[in-house]
């Protein structure tokens, strides 16, 4: 079938050059000279006021990346990016860290007006939502502003940037930083450890559900910079949090580089939410400029029936190299993936996921929509695998995907590797999710057929966009409505 | 996707480059056929054998796998067996080496002849970059059999190839061409009659099927235990060409079979149907490329995979749509019993779509014997080792029934039960 009007009236809505967030913040910044270097290193390191093990933990990775090569195995294309002609800090004048919000200045807090992003916490209270977020807002390099710092610290729950957990908590950054995705683990990944600038930091500790939504927006800002941000959330036992991520770039029609590492890391019965809308500048409709969003975001679920969930919606970016995974360690842990990924123009989106099954009953869930339009690429990567000892491993996975137009691409890559004979695991890509039964039963009830599509294929999508949080589902919203109807596989 | 240059040969490769070295003087082949096959050669030579970091042999890391490159001669003799189906036309290839031939209402030849009169020159090429076996067979190929079924002509009886060996080394060839309108069954078959001796086997066979032939080819493996088979199947399906290709693994110790196909033609429709049984300490690997290349074609494929012991299975199936082959209506699913701790099973079902107005899915399963199937049997007093052989022999002669073709349907039945007996 081929996608319906409706559809392709949607994906027009949100396509590049539709993009909202291109305008740029003039303000004075203070940058590191162009390149990488250990001296650049030294830079940062000491731009962050970092302790010693934090520079060695740096170069340590920065040598090992040198011998690294840079990995060619995803179906996208870029020019060779000269590691040498970035900025590896950028920051706004006089902003090391987050001050009070009265502190910041004003320039930087119309940008984020601009954006939608509520800073201060007071208006918040007064205004319409009905939940409160906090949110970490960083900007190039540095994190501007944290809110309900204080609010938090009375739960117990750490909600900072990390260059501070670094200097405030050094022991439990020690303990967890590096623990998921190590410093050796893949060409990007180990870059970031070597020139990560900074990133939210998240500590729940035990029996303790963090009493509001977390959420970092992150902004790129100044030419030529890449944004290396890193992000580490640990759930104690039983506790759980939920932890939303926003981020958008000016119009330039130089390409950016954005290599984030996330962690996190659930202990017994502890359940971890995270959520991305992610609004990279995509690039013109001739393909130039966009940011290069090469992500490594992972989740170990340590502890016994611990969960972690990865919601994201994914329409920005000129190209997109990401697969939030979870290490299903703990007995009865369960690892869930939601994903709806829609690609315009010249998008070139490498994306999926993860499940790697190594306790006893441990589950995962994935279910991904892949949404093509323009000259673009969409293709779903995702691995499940069951080691030997993951006895009674259960997987779901369903992903399909829709082009609109005959110059686009979609393809499926799923990787199933089972080495346990209890494991259940079931991959399914199929086609018309609309099933002739379901079409028959509305239309005996006297609904049109165009508006029982779009019932059926709503009551589909959402399947995706229900777990977002509230706060998140105006984003989201205008893909809701996306029919699915025709997707191919 | 290119092999990666590699100057560090393992001994395998050592050995295969010095067998190339020793054999080239009595391969046969004229001045073209010998450059394509230095050609060939070169690029094993340069790339190595391709290793998991090479995306269509990630599974199958034919350079650890690969462990000795064996002498060329066979331990034992080999004579033609009798037929799968009585009555077949049998074309036997013995020890690598092909036989007299009873060909009836097509016309036969050796392949050797177009080796040695260079008419084979243009074909021997690697299909793609990753296309090992298509190296080492070109490299090495020394007979087979060329095949012309002519235009509407409808064979009663089946032809059956028989490749038959007993260890040393066989590399076979079988350029066929099916007449526009014919109908025939081929059955292609494999098999070792000396156990123990480890052999290396490849074999290609190159099929055009012409607009409207209707074609059943089944390929059917029972390598020795210890012997390595390399096999590759190339179809080139014509205009509202109608092929059901089967494919039967039980054997072998190391086997790798790609299907490579592509629909040409419109209005073209495959079945295609696999069996992998696999046991012991066997690695088997189904890989398919099914291209969609013109409007309105069909295809299904059913794999069926039931892995016991230490056996390790693979499948990779990759559908590709091509930009203009619209109305495309392709289904792929790949079911598999993993009925021990010790062994495995990875999947790659793929979908590469270009083109909008298509439908297009794919469906992977692995689990053990569904508890329920077994309670049933159970609870009507069949003891659990017998139900648990029924339901296994079920999962598979399923796929083999839908080849509606009752002897031929028997022949296949009775080799799967034989070795289900063996192994399970």
């Amino acid at each position: 079938m081929v996608a319906v009007q409706e559809t392709i009236d949607q994906v027009k809505q949100i396509d590049i050059d539709q993009y909202k967030y291109g305008f740029e913040t003039q303000i004075e910044v203070d940058k590191a000279p162009k390149g990488l270097s250990e001296d650049i290193i030294r830079f940062i390191s000491a731009k962050k006021q970092e302790p010693d093990w934090m520079l060695e933990w740096r170069l340590d990775a920065y040598r090992r990346w040198l011998t690294m090569e840079e990995p060619t195995w995803a179906r996208v294309e870029y020019p060779k990016i000269d590691f040498n002609d970035i900025y590896y800090y950028a920051a706004p004048k006089n902003v090391t860290g987050p001050v009070s919000i009265d502190d910041v200045d004003p320039e930087l807090l119309k940008t984020y007006e601009k954006l939608g992003i509520p800073l201060r916490e007071q208006e918040i209270l007064a205004g319409v939502q009905t939940s409160k977020i906090a949110i970490d807002a960083v900007f190039d390099s540095v994190s501007v502003v944290t809110t309900f710092k204080e609010e938090l610290k009375k739960a117990g729950v750490i909600f900072m940037s990390i260059s501070e957990a670094i200097r405030e908590h050094p022991e439990l950054v020690k303990k967890y930083l590096g623990s998921v995705v190590p410093p050796t683990d893949n060409y990007y990944a180990t870059l970031n450890c070597a020139v990560f600038t900074d990133g939210s930091f998240v500590f729940v500790p035990k029996g303790v559900r963090c009493p509001m939504e977390l959420s970092t927006y992150f902004r790129i800002n100044e030419k030529n910079t890449g944004q290396f941000e890193r992000t580490l959330i640990i759930c104690e036992e039983g506790a759980y949090v939920s932890y939303l991520e926003g981020c958008t770039a000016p119009q330039r029609d130089e390409n950016q580089l954005h290599a984030a590492v996330v962690e996190l890391v659930a202990l017994d019965d502890a359940e971890i939410k995270y959520s991305t809308v992610q609004n990279w500048y995509p690039g013109d409709m001739e393909g130039k400029g966009g940011i290069y969003n090469f992500v490594t975001k992972r989740g170990d679920c340590r502890g016994k029936n611990s969960k972690i969930s990865w919601t994201q919606v994914e329409t920005g970016s000129a190209i997109t190299w990401k697969y939030p995974s979870c290490i299903l360690r703990g007995d009865g842990s369960r690892g869930e993936f939601y994903s709806i990924a829609v690609s315009n123009g010249h998008q070139q989106i490498d994306s999926g996921t993860k499940m790697i099954h190594l306790g006893k009953n441990t589950s995962s869930r994935i279910i991904s929509k892949g949404i093509s339009a323009g000259k673009s690429n969409n293709t779903y990567r995702g691995q499940v695998s069951a080691h030997r000892k993951a006895a009674n491993a259960r997987n779901f996975t369903q992903c399909d995907s829709l082009l609109i137009g005959d110059t686009c691409g979609a393809h499926t890559v799923p990787y199933i590797e089972a080495k346990n004979s209890t494991c259940q695991f079931e991959h399914e890509a199929t086609t018309s999710k609309i099933s002739e039964d379901q079409l028959f039963y509305c239309l005996q009830r006297g609904i049109p057929e165009e508006a029982a599509i779009a019932l059926i294929v709503n009551g589909f999508v959402k399947e995706v966009i229900q777990e977002l949080p509230m706060e998140f589902a105006v984003e989201a919203q205008k893909l809701i409505g996306i029919s699915l109807e025709g997707s191919v596989g | 996707m290119t092999l990666q240059a590699n100057t560090r040969l393992t001994a395998a490769e050592t050995a295969l480059v010095e067998a190339y070295n020793t054999q080239i003087s009595d391969l046969p082949g004229d001045a073209d056929v010998l450059s394509a096959r230095d050609r060939l050669l070169d690029d094993l030579k340069t790339g190595g054998l391709p290793t998991r970091r090479i995306e269509s042999w990630h599974y199958t890391d034919l350079k650890t796998l690969v462990k000795t490159w064996p002498a060329l001669e066979g331990a034992d003799t080999t004579k033609v067996l009798p037929p799968m189906v009585a009555g077949s036309s049998v074309l036997a290839v013995l020890q690598g080496k092909a036989d007299g031939a009873r060909a009836d209402g097509f016309t036969v030849s050796h392949y050797r002849d177009s080796l040695s009169d260079g008419s084979a020159a243009a074909r021997l090429a690697a299909a793609s970059d990753d296309d090992a076996i298509g190296r080492i067979n070109g490299s090495f190929v020394r007979d087979g059999f060329v095949l012309e079924i002519p235009a509407d002509a409808e064979l009663e009886a089946p032809v059956e190839i028989q490749s038959i060996h007993a260890g040393g080394q066989a590399h076979t060839r079988f350029p066929v061409k099916i007449g526009a309108g014919a109908k025939v069954v081929v059955i292609e078959r494999h098999i070792a009659t000396s156990g123990d001796e480890a052999a290396l086997v490849s074999s290609v066979s190159d099929i055009t099927v012409g607009e409207g032939a209707e074609v059943t080819w089944v390929v059917v493996q029972q390598q020795g235990a210890a012997d390595t088979f390399l096999g590759q199947v190339r179809v080139d399906l014509g205009a509202d060409a109608k092929l059901k290709l089967f494919n039967v693994n039980a054997g072998g110790k190391l086997v790798r079979q790609e299907l490579r196909i592509d629909a040409n033609g419109e209005g073209s429709e495959l079945t295609l149907r696999g069996v992998n049984l696999i046991g012991g300490e066997q690695h088997v690997d189904v890989t398919l490329v099914l291209g969609h290349n013109v409007p309105n074609t069909s295809s299904t494929d059913v794999f069926r995979n039931v892995v016991f012991d230490r056996g390790r299975g693979v499948f990779q199936g990759m559908i590709k749509v091509a930009i203009d082959a619209q109305k495309t209506d392709a289904k792929m699913s790949c079911n598999t019993l993993l009925l021990s701790d010790e062994a495995d099973f990875s999947a790659k079902p793929e979908l590469e779509i270009f083109a909008d107005d298509v439908v297009c899915g794919h469906g992977a399963t692995v689990a053990d014997i569904d508890d329920n199937h077994l309670y049933y049997l159970k609870a009507r007093g069949i003891p659990e080792n017998i139900a648990r052989a029924m339901l296994v022999n079920a999962f598979v002669a399923e796929v083999v029934e839908e080849l509606e073709d009752e002897p031929l349907v028997e022949a296949l039945e009775a080799i799967i039960s034989a070795w289900l007996a063996k192994h399970a």
